[in-house]
């Protein structure tokens, strides 16, 4: 019986794979093809691999996205869980108001979000780059992590904290020893999608970069005018098998351990 | 005295978030307000036109289709992402993890290229057809590009990784004694799910749905690719009126109704969630 | 510990990676729409020979441009809009008023493409691409379609082209199409003339099978459209793809889009702009720029210089009698709200 369901849940775990990387796969066959236009199949090429290498626009505005991506998810994962975390212990009221404040970044439309932080940060002197790009990210960012991780915390039974805090643990320990290897793992998927979004974020990062620092999605959207290169799904196709070559190299590593052990 | 002290930790959130996003909604609200010259220039002359033309019927319209579509957005992701998560939760710790991961990927490839990547297979000249031509199975394209579906399946595709991960971390902390106890009680493996797990995972199914359903609402070049551009949803509508259509005042307009509409979705919604399990996502 | 090392590990590697860049004879900053719209190679050859860095800033509008230069007016000192929003700029004042004598090259640009409606004295901007709209057509198809040859625009109302059309979605375009297909004029105000565009515009809706703005040709290139309505750039595209794909220039007349170099007022390295507008004015490079880009070259000198698949092509080299059928969408401000209306409508139905 629990062998069956066991079976179908890989089949239906397996298929949904398949349908999740069906477009990716075709990004990755289309970064080999002879025309630069989506609409034929002109031939096989590696030109675009070849474009890629001597093209510095795009290698510099690939490093800034990963920056940015990098420290936002950094930095939205310690705001977030910090919020998520102190909003156990405050009074009702201000629970409200801080879960009405982690919903208003997700709600307000991205034109509006980024023409008028374009204003605010100019008001307040901001140099535009990394920074001003940070900052905008991990706003619609922190409340990700928020959700997650108070997705975990809910459960945590209130007497396991109440009783570490009456046996003499200070706050912080409690946090430390309790509560964060709990939400550890909320933590890493919700950075992981944080890290995601930043890398694809179009619309405020177009007001929130400066003169010098384009990121991967703005240079990518404003090819749309002259056209999107093939170049661009080579890129695609390279990070993705970078990461995938981490991935498996952690596994393996991961892997060596236990039998070490 | 003692929870005073507890208040004063959120202060600082409280304030970060309120400048970076109260200043600009503040911006926005006095904006709607506002009139423009020809040139798409803001002038600080008082008008209620921008919300007289919000309620015009033919753009109520759009309001109803982008709740339309990003109520059944975050219903296809619910019905197909359930699943995954739930089945991700009980692999060994090592699968999981390379499960979760490889949920999480496709999204570092920019979503213009996915959306590209999604017209490839569709297309009437697409990797689909050509392969069901190729089997005979059928004898003319069949047309999947430019309809309400095409944009439906693409907004899903990308907000798919916030219900999945949403509800991985709700079914993750399962007490597994509890289902144990109903196979126990003799509850069969389906009565057990639909009884005990998917309500205790309620808080998961609403984080995910908030997280999936805002930005369904706002997402705008996936339907203008996949839809063709045939219908007209709030994100397009908000952005071309900011941008070409040069009237910013409109286009705050349009986005406090946007947020009117979320919020009255969302407050409805979490409502019956926290009404079926005593504790929503937002009690 | 360890794991609060590495992240601040990681934290301060990637703050030294941002380069900081400053190159020995200054930097000019520019801004436009990204990819090849200024070609890389261009640039390069620019930065070698003068030794001044370029920043080129990326951006997917005009209004983002409007937006981000209106913000930072001394951070940018050069940018690439299409004529309305030249208008635009100038006259809240964001321009500065180009010095000709600073740019000899300047006497390449061809006069035909000067003192338009956007900059009457063409005091601040200089034309840089020139694009027309037109229809691209699939005569063989449109025929097979039982439909009569498409030579106007009134002929993409047949009922045999159902779901066979691609155009640009942009409603003062659409509405554009329309009214020229009356008669009428762009932009046209009268009520009365509108309601009828409306009415005629509505009837257009079951032939559409798809808006696109950036890669209408890509619906001609894979046999989803037979016909489009879209900027010549991309019909240079699909016919080169597909040469059954052939240009049909309307006979009710055609929009055209003259994107122009403006400098900021408050631009911070005049000379290095100056000096980078002179350097794309040269015949050799605007030809190169031309051959590139597949954009029409407002240059006279680059003439003799284009290539011949070029000279050739009458979408590229545009002939006098089109561009004389050629006007402006002039007076967008006027009708602007009520035709994304009309438009919205439309495409709800």
């Amino acid at each position: 019986m629990k062998e069956k369901t066991n079976r179908l849940g890989t089949f239906y775990l397996s298929l949904f794979f398949v349908i999740l990387y069906l477009p990716v796969l075709s990004v990755i066959l289309y970064s080999f093809n002879a025309s630069s236009s989506t609409a034929q199949w002109t031939g096989w090429t590696l030109d675009w691999y070849r474009q890629l290498f001597s093209d510095r626009v795009i290698a510099q505005s690939f490093r800034v996205s990963i920056v940015v991506a990098v420290l936002t998810s950094l930095l939205s994962a310690v705001l977030g869980t910090f919020t998520a975390v102190v909003s156990q212990w405050v009074t009702a009221r201000m629970k409200t108001a801080i879960q009405g404040m982690m919903i208003l970044p997700l709600i307000v439309p991205e034109v509006a979000l980024g023409v008028s932080l374009l204003f605010f940060f100019n008001a307040l002197g901001l140099p535009f780059g990394t920074l001003t790009l940070v900052l905008s990210h991990s706003l619609f960012c922190v409340p990700y992590v928020y959700i997650m991780v108070r997705l975990r915390l809910q459960e945590i039974d209130k007497s396991i904290i109440e009783s570490a805090l009456d046996l003499g643990a200070s706050t912080l320990q409690m946090v430390r020893t309790i509560i964060l290897p709990l939400v550890a793992p909320s933590i890493l998927t919700a950075a992981l999608l944080c890290l995601a979004m930043s890398l694809d974020d179009v619309i405020i990062s177009t007001y929130m970069s400066g003169p010098r620092s384009t990121t991967l999605p703005v240079h990518i959207f404003s090819m749309m005018r002259v056209g999107v290169t093939p170049k661009v799904n080579a890129l695609c196709t390279l990070i993705l098998m970078g990461t995938f070559f981490i991935i498996g190299l952690s596994q393996l590593v991961t892997k060596n351990r236990r039998f070490a052990k | 005295m003692r929870t005073l002290k507890r208040n004063l930790l959120a202060v600082p959130i409280l304030v970060w978030i309120g400048l970076l996003v109260g200043v600009p909604m503040i911006f926005v609200v006095v904006l709607s307000f506002l009139s423009r010259d020809n040139l798409g220039n803001i002038i600080y002359q008082f008008t209620l036109d921008n919300y007289r033309r919000v309620v015009d019927p033919i753009y109520l319209r759009v309001f109803w289709n982008s709740l339309l579509l990003a109520l059944l957005t975050a219903l296809i992701t619910l019905v197909v992402g359930y699943p995954v998560a739930y089945i991700t939760a009980n692999l060994s710790p090592t699968r999981r993890a390379l499960s979760l991961g490889l949920i999480m990927l496709p999204f570092w490839i920019s979503s213009l290229l996915r959306t590209y990547g999604w017209m490839i297979l569709l297309g009437n000249a697409g990797l689909i057809n050509n392969v069901l031509m190729a089997l005979k199975l059928i004898d003319k394209p069949l047309p999947m590009m430019y309809k309400f579906g095409t944009s439906l399946v693409g907004t899903a595709y990308m907000l798919m990784p916030f219900m999945i991960v949403a509800v991985f971390n709700s079914v993750d902390k399962l007490d597994r004694s509890l289902l144990e106890a109903s196979y126990d009680l003799g509850a069969s493996r389906w009565k057990t799910f639909f009884q005990i797990t998917i309500p205790l995972t309620l808080p998961g199914i609403a984080g995910g749905f908030t997280l999936v359903f805002i930005p369904a609402l706002g997402l705008y070049f996936v339907s203008d690719l996949l839809g063709g551009g045939n219908t007209v949803f709030l994100g397009n509508l908000i952005h071309t009126m900011a941008t070409r259509g040069r009237n910013r005042p409109l286009a705050a307009a349009f986005s406090l109704g946007m947020i009117a509409l979320a919020l009255l979705v969302l407050s409805l919604y979490w409502k019956v969630s926290k009404d079926k399990t005593g504790e929503g996502l937002f009690q | 510990m360890k794991m609060r090392k590495t992240v601040l590990l990681i934290v301060a590697v990637l703050i030294l990676a941002v380069p900081a860049g400053v190159a020995a004879n200054g930097e000019v900053n520019l801004m436009t729409w990204g990819g090849d719209f200024i070609p890389r190679e261009v640039i390069e050859e620019f930065e070698k020979e003068t030794g001044i860095r370029v920043n080129y800033k990326e951006v997917t509008s005009n209004e983002d441009m409007q937006s981000l230069l209106e913000a930072n007016p001394d951070q940018y000192d050069l940018a690439v809009v299409t004529d309305y929003m030249v208008d635009i700029l100038r006259q809240n004042g964001m321009l500065a008023v180009l010095d000709k004598s600073q740019m000899p090259n300047y006497a390449n640009i061809n006069p035909v493409y000067l003192g338009n409606y956007y900059d009457p004295t063409s005091e601040y901007s200089i034309p840089y691409a020139i694009s027309i709209s037109l229809l691209l057509v699939n005569h063989e198809e449109v025929e097979k379609l039982g439909a009569d040859p498409i030579t106007t625009y009134s002929d993409l109302w047949q009922e045999e082209l159902r779901k066979k059309v691609v155009v640009v979605d942009w409603s003062v375009e659409i509405m554009g199409i329309v009214l020229k297909s009356l008669g009428y004029e762009y932009n046209e105000t009268d009520p009365a003339k509108v309601a009828e565009a409306r009415e005629k515009l509505f009837a257009l809706k079951p032939n559409i099978v798809r808006f696109e703005t950036n890669t209408p040709e890509d619906s001609l290139i894979n046999g989803e459209a037979v016909a489009g309505f879209m900027y010549s750039n991309q019909a240079v595209k699909g016919n080169a793809a597909d040469p059954k794909l052939q240009p049909v220039f309307p006979t009710e007349g055609m929009p055209i889009f003259i994107d122009s170099w403006v400098m900021s007022k408050e631009a911070p390295n005049k000379d290095g702009a100056y000096q980078f507008l002179d350097f794309i004015m040269r015949p050799e490079t605007a030809a190169r720029i031309a051959d590139l880009t597949k954009f029409t070259t407002p240059n006279k000198g680059a003439e003799p210089l284009l290539p011949d698949y070029y000279r050739d092509n009458p979408m590229l080299n545009l002939a006098d009698e089109v561009v004389e059928n050629t006007s402006f969408y002039i007076g967008v401000e006027r009708v602007l709200e009520e035709y994304e209306h009309i438009y919205v409508e439309f495409k709800l139905r």
